[in-house]
């Protein structure tokens, strides 16, 4: 790393993120189970194949519409788990709370946490608390991890995107990133967009259960939609068409992204997911996502060639392209 | 502006009427200057230049308010929030921009007071919050931003809120063109001229450098079907030979422009010298506080010491300003000047040229 010092991009989800990862993370635990980078590590024990997967939750406002810190902290690990083909079993919950932190809150933080693992069939099984003086931390940190089964003959990764195969996402995209931005201190805008923070656990099973040529699962969280799609196509050695037209977009949404001046296709989502399906199968996979309680908005937005490897294309609107290059850091708001 | 107004004007159909159109007049090679940062972005994101004929060449102009602010004004901003007691607030864009040595956004990183804002109002809220702080704003931008700045100034004023500042490196848009027309080996045959900046000061505020030169222009909008028309527009002016100052943006711009923020930008600010990064002082191209508002000013406040250490070696970025080179015939572009690690300011900001061709080409 060039940097002298750790800054807010090595955190962002792209490029620098990377960066840290492969230049400091990677060489420091070198082992191939690590080295796949998919959003969970495949571990094989006694014949069963488990999924396991960690997240640090810091999200900024701790509550924001739809949602607080703690329904997205077991979301996002079990969706994380979902992603590897795995059914979530057990989490654990680590907290990390600064002194002064209303214990009301809390309380909303905790019960919003039951819910959500009910919801999304998983237990909690094992947590740790820590508080930290004031100041040395932001009112509360969660660290989520857990552990799924993966089903027999269940085989999907981020190096399966095969060229002809479909691209799906299972519905509107930057509902999380505007909802968070929005909600920031500073930024008083009224509208009714709020977070799709959400378990896919059963969407998955679904999928999986149709017996459709699946071979790419992915929630496009922090980097959004555009650096996901960036980091299976780099991963597989593939090229991607997506065809802007047919990106769902919430017209609020997409009326906050043209305020603020960012890309919806780099904004984070936390209840949504891409599928790369073989062809043939992508109208029936496209079907089951649908019907999903999460995913009536679901499309094709694109598909997988065999050309420009590593490179994801956009054929815009007016019948130009260019390229959806992965984000390098936080996106910022633009000044004039 | 509802999102649906949006769509209309990236219609694909009508889109591609628009390009076929600019196939059927353009006869000969044209060299097109969009002036303004947000054009050059929607350029890239909707893929104009890919349904272009080859013989329009678009050239990406000195209207980044980030690409042109000097890097002796980079490296004022960064003094600043080294001194006792002092926050500096900013829009996000001049976070990552390179200075001399380092950067607001590793300043912030070692334990600097450094706000990202979204208003300039934002900063003022913080100085009235923080009575027994110095609260300086990082002021760049043109037109667009500098009535802003100057209402917040006034609304200092009147609050009675003393420690708010503001080190201006505003600069005005119709000045640099003028500049640009100026310099040896600028060949330009059409400028598409903002939209933003021209809602304020109208078309009015570039009669005087289109009668002096009398390069055909085009005010426009920044969705596609306004970037194409006004190619459109400027591609019959170069076919005719008749060069024109036209407004394809009349749904925003008037003649006069907005004359209340021009009103108390006159009120607060007046012109000044000013230095651009990569193409030097331009006359009466900067704004400064008027005498009676220079309490406000941050470089009358605090005894900053900044040396005038010129730009880094081999940067491109002024040529590049002034469409002489495209990102591509720059030395450092894409070997030592990344968006991770930018040399120049033309690759940091989301509007500048070298990070539009990064991101997108």
């Amino acid at each position: 790393m060039k940097e002298e010092t750790v800054v807010l991009d090595h955190g962002s989800g792209g490029k620098i993120s990377h960066s840290m990862v492969s230049e400091m993370i990677l060489p420091a635990f070198s082992n191939p189970l690590l080295e796949k980078l998919d959003d969970g590590a495949e571990l094989e024990i006694n014949g069963q194949r488990l999924a396991f997967s960690t997240d640090s939750y810091v999200v900024d406002p701790i509550f924001f519409p739809g949602g607080n810190i703690g329904d997205l902290a077991v979301n996002g690990t079990v969706n994380d788990i979902a992603m590897c083909g795995a059914k979530p079993l057990y989490l654990s919950v680590g907290l990390i709370i600064e002194e002064g932190f209303p214990t009301e809150d809390l309380k909303t933080i905790l019960s919003t946490m039951g819910e959500a693992a009910k919801k999304a069939g998983v237990m909690v099984v094992t947590g740790d608390t820590k508080v930290v003086p004031k100041g040395k931390a932001d009112k509360i940190f969660i660290n989520t991890s857990g552990v799924g089964v993966i089903p027999d003959g269940v085989n999907v990764s981020g190096q399966m995107a095969k060229p002809g195969d479909k691209i799906i996402v299972s519905g509107t995209i930057a509902d999380h990133g505007v909802t968070v931005m929005s909600s920031r201190e500073g930024l008083k805008f009224g509208s009714d967009i709020q977070t799709d923070s959400a378990p896919l656990n059963a969407m998955v099973e679904k999928i999986i259960g149709s017996g459709g040529d699946v071979h790419v699962l992915r929630d496009p969280t922090r980097g959004g939609v555009g650096t996901t799609l960036n980091e299976i196509a780099s991963q597989s050695g593939v090229g991607m068409r997506i065809i802007e037209d047919s990106l769902p977009v919430k017209g609020a949404v997409a009326g906050m992204c043209e305020l603020l001046g960012f890309d919806p296709l780099y904004l984070a989502n936390e209840g949504k997911l891409l599928a790369i399906v073989a062809p043939g199968d992508a109208d029936k996979v496209l079907e089951i996502i649908q019907q999903d309680e999460f995913g009536a908005d679901a499309v094709i937005i694109g598909e997988v060639v065999a050309e420009d490897p590593g490179k994801v294309f956009l054929e815009t609107t007016i019948g130009g392209s260019r390229i959806i290059d992965m984000l390098t850091g936080e996106q910022l708001p633009r000044i004039c | 502006m509802s999102i649906k107004h949006v769509q209309e004007y990236r219609d694909g159909e009508l889109a591609r009427e628009l390009a076929a159109a600019i196939r059927s007049v353009t006869t000969g090679n044209i060299r097109l200057m969009e002036v303004c940062g947000t054009h050059t972005m929607s350029i890239f994101r909707h893929g104009i230049r890919t349904v272009l004929p080859e013989e329009i060449t678009l050239l990406s102009g000195p209207g980044c308010p980030v690409c042109v602010t000097s890097q002796r004004d980079i490296d004022c901003f960064i003094a600043l929030t080294s001194l006792e007691n002092v926050i500096v607030a900013t829009f996000g864009d001049l976070m990552r921009v390179p200075g001399t040595v380092s950067s607001l956004q590793k300043e912030k990183a070692k334990g600097c007071d450094v706000r990202i804002v979204y208003s300039v109002f934002d900063a003022v809220e913080i100085a009235a919050e923080n009575p027994d702080k110095e609260v300086v704003f990082c002021a760049v931008g043109f037109e667009t931003t500098t009535p802003t700045v100057a209402a917040s100034i006034l609304m200092a004023q009147q609050r009675n809120i003393p420690n708010f500042s503001v080190h201006s490196a505003h600069k005005t848009t119709p000045a640099a063109l003028g500049a640009l027309m100026e310099t040896p080996g600028v060949a330009i045959d059409g400028f598409i001229l903002p939209g933003h900046v021209s809602v304020i000061t109208g078309t009015d505020g570039y009669r005087g450098v289109f009668e002096q030169y009398q390069v055909p222009s085009v005010i426009t909008g920044f969705e596609p079907v306004d970037i194409l028309t006004a190619v459109l527009m400027l591609a019959k002016q170069a076919a005719e030979g008749k060069p024109a100052l036209e407004n394809a943006y009349p749904r925003a711009v008037s003649q006069a422009g907005n004359t209340k923020a021009i009103a108390i930008m006159g009120q607060v600010f007046e012109t000044c010298d000013a230095t651009w990064r990569g193409i030097g002082e331009i006359p009466e191209s900067g704004m400064a506080l008027k005498p009676e508002f220079r309490s406000f000013d941050a470089l009358e406040r605090f005894d900053l010491t900044v040396p005038d250490v010129g730009e880094p070696k081999g940067c491109a970025c002024g040529e590049i300003l002034m469409g002489l080179k495209t990102p591509e015939q720059c030395p450092l572009y894409k070997r030592t000047c990344t968006p991770a690690h930018p040399v120049g300011p033309c690759m940091v900001s989301s509007e500048g040229s070298c990070a539009a061709y990064y991101r997108y080409n």
